[in-house]
């Protein structure tokens, strides 16, 4: 707020005295000290002319009609909590100390005996003035500083949060200790139909610990768009961070990536409480622990840094907390701690809003003791993902003729390709490299989400099965996957011979596209007759854990042909627009 | 004030006590206890045995100490942090970072 006084040069003071005598003097010395000079000889009328010029500096005196000094001296600086310290001097020939404390009490900001001598009142005069000066600067920082956490805010909100994934299915808990939280949660859908979730916690709290926030929330969402593994992502996060943020600010952060296509949630805890994986019984299957520092701590993660691999049900949920929520203190000083946490998400899951029960249950814990740190939680549901991916999917609007094969027996308008062997192929992803030759040759379009699902179940099944000669059969029982992803793993890590290649072409039709994608792969290849009558004899209710992606691959291409034993497939998509 | 310190005789072990809250408050005291021990090979002992509690710029504060003891060849060890404080050393996986003892 801009006060009269402030739009001039010139300081206004205020002096309150019943003796014009007194007025005269104080004001001759105040001009001398650059001051223009109001006066006033009751305590009404100094409160009336306060607040018409709003002065720099108020001298009062004790003893007035109608108002005294006190009671005006009280008003004044009732009047005058905004922005300004306006400060207020009595002055007066009472040299005792009861004058002393009450003018003290009254709101002044000192006090001045009579006698004294012009330059011991101009010296007292400067020294107030210095202390107001200050207060002044400090306001100014102040509201500044507001205005920047209030914009942070309303870019985290507005920018970050806004651009979650599916916000009315996973439920989020955020509530600052100040205006801007250093706890971030982040949702984003995977091309393959996986959800990856985060939620991270920056060293502290408030403008400081957030500027990791933006970078973060970017690399996170582009890198899952572009179908990078929840542990690329992780590793990334962690590089970046650790070259951005000074050694005392990290993240600790907890990532979660829920695919209902392997029946399986990945996990990643550097720092944060447990993570809970419960039943829709509200039974805890799955405790998440830390197991590595928070990101950004060191250059890369530790050599045996892994994801973690769960088995789940579709009506099993998953939840990050923050260690806000268990350390909330009531007035007695005792924390929050895990088995309250655990009794109110047991009942939010039951009653399907754990934000809510979860909230309600702090809240009743800490009663009115002030928040100290930020609360978060996400609570992911973990089914009903999938459907999504092939229901948006509308395989039938595509005209017959596109489908012909005159389209390949022309040149390709441009082909792709790349082979990957030995160590190269458990470190390098080509599918986000396929995708961003794609993107940027023909455009960013939605329909290269399915073209991204039968790359990677394509590229998948030839590393697996192919180089790595990996049974399906693993995947037979419902703890399958978990030990198929181990044994994965191992051999992954020892491998050093094999190789991959991956071809794409593409060949533009009126209004559309085909695209032709060829792996072929190191292996012994497969019986490709055996596979299609095995899977003609399963019964199809029978729960069926395995051979889901090739489902998912003919729904999605119009032909899929193996070849050479199956160590050859040939896809072709065909796309319009 | 709850940040204290000792040195030893040949200057090349540094004690630094922590007495109650171990948080973003102590940040200039702690980095004063340390900031001018710049001889080469000293062993910066941490005794949070005092300390009742540790949030996460408490850990921040830890890794500048870490930083500026590698940077001068000497190295951190963190002793008998009660079973609440441990517990956040433990989420926060420092054991993997520097030495706990007990």
């Amino acid at each position: 707020m801009t006060t009269f006084s402030e739009k001039r040069n010139i300081k206004l003071a205020l002096v309150v005295d019943d003796s014009l005598m007194q007025c005269k003097v104080l004001s001759v010395l105040l001009k001398e000290e650059g001051y223009r000079v109001f006066t006033a000889n009751d305590g009404a009328r100094g409160v009336a002319m306060y607040i018409k010029y709003k002065p720099d500096l108020v001298l009062m005196d004790i003893n007035m009609p109608i108002m005294n000094g006190y009671e005006a001296a009280r008003k004044i600086k009732g009047l005058s909590q905004d922005n300004s310290l306006c400060p207020l001097i009595f002055i007066t020939s009472m040299d005792t100390d009861q004058a002393f404390i009450e003018s003290i009490d009254a709101g002044g900001d000192g006090i001045l005996v009579r006698p004294f001598s012009p330059n011991v009142f101009k010296a007292k005069i400067k020294s107030i003035q210095r202390i107001s000066d200050l207060y002044g600067q400090v306001k100014t920082l102040q509201q500044a500083q507001q205005k920047d956490a209030e914009l942070a805010e309303q870019l985290m909100s507005g920018v970050i949060e806004a651009r979650n994934f599916s916000r009315d299915r996973i439920g989020i808990i955020r509530q600052a200790a100040e205006i801007f939280s250093g706890d971030i949660q982040l949702t984003a859908l995977a091309p393959n139909g996986d959800v990856n979730v985060m939620l991270g916690d920056f060293t502290g709290h408030g403008l400081r610990s957030s500027i990791g926030a933006i970078p973060l929330a970017e690399t996170f969402r582009a890198m899952t768009k572009k179908g990078f593994s929840l542990f690329e992502i992780i590793t990334q996060v962690n590089h970046q961070l650790y070259d951005l943020l000074p050694a005392d600010l990290f993240l600790a952060a907890g990532f979660v990536s829920i695919s209902n296509h392997n029946a399986s949630m990945y996990g990643f805890n550097a720092g944060l409480p447990d993570g809970y994986l419960f039943s829709e019984l509200g039974d805890v299957k799955y405790q998440l622990a830390s197991s590595h520092p928070p990101l950004g701590v060191l250059p890369n993660l530790l050599p045996d840094s892994q994801l973690t691999v769960v088995s789940i049900a579709e009506t099993d949920r998953m939840i990050l907390i923050s260690d806000g929520i268990v350390e909330a203190r009531n007035e007695a000083g005792d924390m929050f701690e895990f088995e309250r946490f655990e009794r109110a998400a047991k009942k939010g899951v039951i009653e399907g809003d754990v934000c809510k029960d979860m909230l309600q249950a702090v809240n009743d814990f800490c009663k009115d003791m002030p928040q100290e740190d930020d609360i978060s939680l996400i609570d992911i549901p973990c089914g009903g993902w999938e459907q999504l991916l092939v229901g948006s999917h509308d395989f039938e609007s595509f005209p017959d003729k596109l489908l012909s094969d005159t389209s390949i027996k022309t040149p390709p308008a441009w082909h792709w390709q790349l082979s990957l062997s030995g160590k190269r192929l458990s470190v390098i992803n080509p599918i986000p490299m396929a995708m961003s030759q794609i993107n940027e040759i023909e455009g960013h379009a939605d329909h290269w989400q399915s073209l991204y699902t039968i790359l990677t179940e394509l590229f998948i099944n030839s590393l697996d099965h192919g180089v790595l000669g990996l049974s399906s059969d693993l995947k037979a029982s419902a703890d399958g996957f978990v030990e198929y992803f181990k044994e994965r793993e191992h051999r992954l890590r020892n491998l050093d011979e094999g190789f991959v290649e991956l071809q794409l072409s593409h060949h533009p039709v009126p209004n559309g596209g085909r695209v032709i994608i060829k792996i072929k792969d190191s292996g012994q290849g497969f019986d490709i007759t055996k596979y299609y009558r095995d899977r003609e004899l399963a019964s199809p209710q029978k729960l069926k854990l395995s051979g889901r992606g090739i489902d998912l691959v003919e729904q999605l291409c119009d032909s899929l042909d193996y070849q050479n034993d199956g160590t050859v497939v040939e896809a072709s998509y065909v796309w319009t627009s | 004030m709850s940040v204290k310190k000792q040195v030893s005789e040949n200057s090349k072990k540094i004690e630094i006590f922590i007495d109650g809250r171990f948080d973003f408050s102590l940040h200039q005291h702690f980095r004063d206890a340390y900031a001018n021990c710049t001889e080469k090979g000293q062993v910066f002992t941490l005794n949070l045995g005092a300390t009742s509690y540790m949030d996460s710029s408490a850990l921040g504060m830890i890794l500048l100490l870490k930083d500026h003891a590698e940077s001068h060849s000497g190295s951190v060890v963190i002793t008998k942090p009660s079973e609440s404080v441990n517990k956040i050393l433990e989420i926060a996986q420092f054991h993997r970072l520097l030495t706990i003892e007990q």
